[in-house]
């Protein structure tokens, strides 16, 4: 079956407009393609895609160098906010951007039903 | 992103132009480049020792530029004989040639000039031994081949190490270097 990006932006768009100190989400292909974004304006989806799927792939190759085991998510800590990276299945990344106020234990737990809903639509 | 050398090679003939006639002509005079290859080896080597960051990796160990000039000489008169009429033997000589170039540093930065002046020089010392301008024209195609392969020698390895330190697909990496490039 076909993947539906319409579906795929539905809950992005519904994740960063329901969720408190949300400031944008993609979904990406592990070789860095957009497959479905919502993202604050200026910033390029492309590179967006690009970077995202760079940074989860090198950091599954730091935990198997560092014995750290599978990567669950790779978090991005700045004076600004957050940029959280999660595996979504083996064929895409999740990306999420959040203030700097998100509530740490809100946010793992609404990506977590997230990404419930996008490994439905992408299998 | 492992390059194929006999596949390589078909690909950077087919572009030169390099063809029947110019591989004719270039065994024909094969006895002639052999001649004139120590004198290419001094204009290549003098170029290259002119540059002192180039000087220092020439002269990094004992007898290096010795063997660079042998391999050198040899090099040049392969362009003429083509070892196995430019096919496979040809190319994976030239793929390691380039994998050398990377080993010990000397870069296309260096090369490429260099390499001029060796097409220069041998389309000088043609002329002065009478030969026909259609031996210059097929030298001058099969050195590009030949640079070719140490570009690309420089290109795969560096790639190779990206991506087996990071993980990275070659897709995903061609698409970060594509974006990078568009942001400089």
């Amino acid at each position: 079956m076909a993947i539906s990006t319409e579906k795929l932006t539905h809950i992005l768009q519904s994740f960063v407009t329901s969720t408190t100190d949300i400031q944008g989400a993609a979904v990406v292909t592990p070789d860095g393609l957009p497959l479905a974004a919502s993202l604050p304006g200026g910033m390029d989806e492309e590179r967006v895609s690009a970077m995202s799927a760079a940074m989860l792939s090198l950091g599954d190759r730091i935990g198997s160098e560092l014995a750290r085991g599978g990567i669950d998510r790779i978090y991005v800590e700045g004076d600004k906010g957050y940029g959280i990276l999660t595996s979504c299945g083996e064929d895409a990344v999740f990306l999420v951007l959040a203030d700097k106020a998100a509530k740490q234990g809100l946010l793992l737990l609404e990506i977590k039903r997230t990404l419930s809903d996008l490994k439905a639509v992408l299998m | 992103m492992s390059l194929e050398p006999t596949e390589f090679m078909s690909k950077m003939v087919s572009r030169t132009g390099f063809s029947a006639d110019d591989k004719k002509i270039l065994q024909d005079t094969a006895a002639w480049g052999l001649e004139i290859a120590p004198e290419m080896a001094d204009y290549f080597y003098d170029y290259m020792g002119r540059d002192a960051e180039m000087s220092a990796i020439l002269n990094e160990s004992e007898g290096r530029i010795h063997r660079l000039r042998e391999t050198f000489v040899s090099w040049f008169h392969e362009m003429f004989t083509g070892m196995d009429s430019w096919g496979g033997d040809y190319a994976d000589r030239r793929w390691r040639i380039g994998l050398i170039h990377v080993r010990i540093g000397i870069g296309p930065q260096h090369v490429v000039p260099a390499m001029a002046v060796v097409v220069h020089e041998a389309g000088k010392r043609a002329q002065a031994d009478g030969k026909d301008q259609q031996l210059c024209d097929a030298l001058s195609k099969i050195c590009m081949v030949d640079l070719a392969f140490i570009e690309q020698a420089y290109i795969e390895v560096s790639s190779a190490a990206v991506l087996r330190e990071t993980g990275w697909s070659e897709s995903l990496f061609k698409r970060l270097v594509a974006t990078g490039a568009a942001a400089m």
